[in-house]
């Protein structure tokens, strides 16, 4: 096993070859369980300290959705190696169902999260079918057109959509419409679907199909030849993130009560968004997403409201920077980067 | 017949902006073998800088392509040392970049433009060449020109001169050609930078087409990826002919459909390519299929 190799291992394996002095440290889903229950309540603690400040909470809301999105693309770009490009269009169906359902037919979007999963779903198992026999570049070559066309179809039939204008939806406050008129249970939501989707991940990479998709992205022919349905185990892990970004799609158009096409089909906004908040914070690792999201939201929003007025783009600027500097230099990401000094500390001590 | 003699126009100009925007990205994917996602952000940079040396200069776009094509060179050299040569083995890590310099590129030029469309202006392209009721604008059958004169001009670089050898034995086996005492790395140098270049001169040849906007880039690079995929990565006569055949398709599904479902017609064409012919109609066998080749 050369270097590249190690450094291409998703995080879960990669102590097993590095040095050789470190243990496989390979946790249970359960001490899983356990370490979100402690995230949960920190940021619970968070939200209760800042209950008042809509501005940080508005912050803390985006950053707990992208992060939950980030950990939900993660599923399938991180642990299974396909980098997906085109999440935004499970996202804007999650999107446009609920704004449908709610706006035709005021159906709670608490119910319409399900048909928006499901949906997000079908639609990801149907264009992966064929594009998942692509490799690396192609199969995100692939996932870009394939936004591109829903943003193309998403602005024709605007009987479905509102075409370039756009869906507003009614402002009726209450629990069960999901509009609030504080940010407070915005937020709480966005942590709950955090929770959930780390939950899922947890689940995901401390079991079977986990460990399956870690092969396929390892090595596909030899996880083949070990007798691993290869497509079987991309698609599982498609049709779960998917259905979780789905989720996403649904809370964002509830949380700024307006869709369309420019908002959640923009490639760099959303698309893209997700796998580089994963790489920032660690491709493959369980914690890397939210890691990450807990620095570039932030960022962002400081950027955007310091200098966006005067200078367009410049947090969008400073994105693409960043991401063709950690692809350079840290390509484990800051989990990854904070996970090997861990390991050199202890490998010093003992 | 006078209509369908015109879209058939409108596709093979159409398709000679697709076959000219494509030309430098699939030999940069045929030789370098990385997918370069920031291709449409460099034919922007050629349009902009069509637009600097109009500004600056006072120069025609047509002759500011002697400042901005070299210009390019350079900066694609500097982008492959600097940023693709050390991910040579990482194939993940160079979607991540290029995606990262696309991002990087489109932002530095909406900032330094604060979004103003802008748009150049040159005599030639006022003449309008009138045929029978077709009428057929100069600035469009220059890149049509163009774009057969770099297809031939490619080719037979590639097949006549040594350095050509040596970048063809350098994209056939990388480990051989550096036993041959090739210097693989010069050659990935200079390709990627043939390869900003024909974006710029692209961009340049352009410019007087359309209205300079910072996205305008995401326009071409999906095109070029549907023109390399359906011709085949990595063959100079695929990106030539897949360009007249994504033109054609756009022009008649823009008349006989919708103008607005182009895209999605691109993209099923490109779904079917991959299910029928995964390598394209003239490309390299299989290079989808089994992912680029790890070599060192």
């Amino acid at each position: 096993m050369n270097k590249t190799d190690i450094q291409a291992m998703p995080a879960g394996l990669a102590g097993a070859g590095a040095g050789g002095t470190a243990r496989p440290k390979v946790t249970t889903f359960a001490t899983e369980l356990g370490r979100i229950a402690a995230i949960g309540l920190f940021f619970a603690v968070c939200l209760f300290l800042f209950r008042s400040d809509p501005f940080i909470l508005n912050m803390m809301a985006y950053t707990f959705l992208f992060a939950a999105l980030s950990t939900s693309w993660n599923i399938i770009g991180g642990f299974g190696g396909q980098f997906s490009l085109g999440h935004g269009v499970f996202f804007a169906i999650g999107a446009y169902t609920t704004a449908n359902l709610y706006f035709h037919w005021q159906v709670s979007p608490w119910l319409s999260l399900i048909p928006g999963m499901i949906l997000a779903s079908i639609v990801a198992v149907a264009v992966s079918w064929p594009t998942f026999r692509l490799k690396g570049p192609f199969f995100a070559i692939a996932t870009l057109a394939l936004n591109e066309v829903a943003f193309v179809l998403a602005t024709y039939f605007d009987s479905v959509t509102g075409g370039p204008r756009g869906m507003l939806l009614p402002f009726k406050a209450g629990l069960v419409n999901m509009v609030f008129t504080s940010r407070l249970p915005y937020a709480i939501i966005m942590v709950g679907f955090l929770l959930i989707s780390l939950v899922v991940a947890a689940y995901v990479l401390r079991g079977r199909l986990g460990y399956y998709l870690q092969a396929v992205h390892l090595d596909e022919d030899a996880a083949r030849a070990a007798g691993i349905d290869v497509l079987k185990v991309k698609l599982t892990g498609m049709a779960i993130s998917a259905a979780l970004t789905g989720i996403g799609g649904a809370l964002f158009a509830m949380y700024l009560r307006f869709v369309d096409p420019p908002t959640v089909l923009n490639i760099q906004d959303i698309g893209v968004k997700f796998l580089l908040i994963a790489l920032i914070g660690g491709v493959g690792t369980l914690y890397g997403p939210l890691l990450g999201a807990l620095l570039i939201i932030p960022l962002e929003s400081y950027l955007r409201a310091t200098l966006g007025g005067t200078i367009p783009g410049i947090n969008l600027l400073i994105l693409g920077g960043l991401l063709v500097l950690f692809a350079l230099f840290m390509r484990r990401g800051i989990f990854g980067a904070l996970q090997g000094a861990w390991e050199r500390y202890r490998g010093a001590r003992s | 017949m006078a209509a369908f003699l015109n879209i058939v126009i409108v596709g093979l100009l159409l398709g000679g902006i697709y076959g000219l925007v494509s030309m430098g990205l699939n030999l940069i994917f045929g030789v370098v073998r990385i997918v370069n996602f920031a291709q449409g952000e460099l034919v922007m940079l050629g349009m902009y800088g069509a637009y600097l040396s109009w500004f600056l200069l006072g120069l025609d776009p047509y002759v500011s392509a002697l400042v901005v094509v070299p210009c390019l060179f350079v900066l694609g050299v500097i982008i492959q040392r600097f940023v693709l040569q050390p991910l040579q083995n990482e194939p993940f890590m160079q979607i991540f970049a290029t995606f990262g310099l696309l991002i990087l590129f489109q932002n530095a030029v909406l900032a330094i433009t604060r979004g103003t469309g802008y748009s150049v202006h040159s005599e030639l392209s006022r003449i309008v060449i009138s045929v029978g009721d077709i009428n057929v604008n100069l600035s469009r059958l220059i890149v049509l020109a163009t774009v057969i004169v770099v297809a031939i001009g490619a080719n037979w670089f590639l097949h006549s001169t040594m350095y050509g050898k040596a970048v063809r034995a350098v994209t056939q086996d990388r480990r051989s050609a550096r036993l041959m005492g090739i210097n693989v790395e010069l050659a990935f140098m200079l390709t990627f930078g043939v390869g900003a270049a024909l974006a710029g001169l692209a961009g340049v040849l352009l410019a007087p087409i359309y209205t300079l906007s910072p996205q305008i880039g995401g326009n071409f690079i999906l095109a070029a990826f549907a023109v390399v995929v359906l011709g085949g990565l990595g063959s100079v006569w695929g990106a030539f002919f897949g360009g007249f055949i994504i033109g054609l398709i756009e022009a008649f599904a823009g008349y006989y459909l919708s103008p607005e479902l182009k895209h999605a017609i691109w993209f099923l064409v490109f779904i079917a390519v991959l299910i029928v012919r995964p390598g394209g109609l003239f490309g390299i066998a299989g290079a989808e299929e089994v992912g680029l080749r790890e070599q060192d």
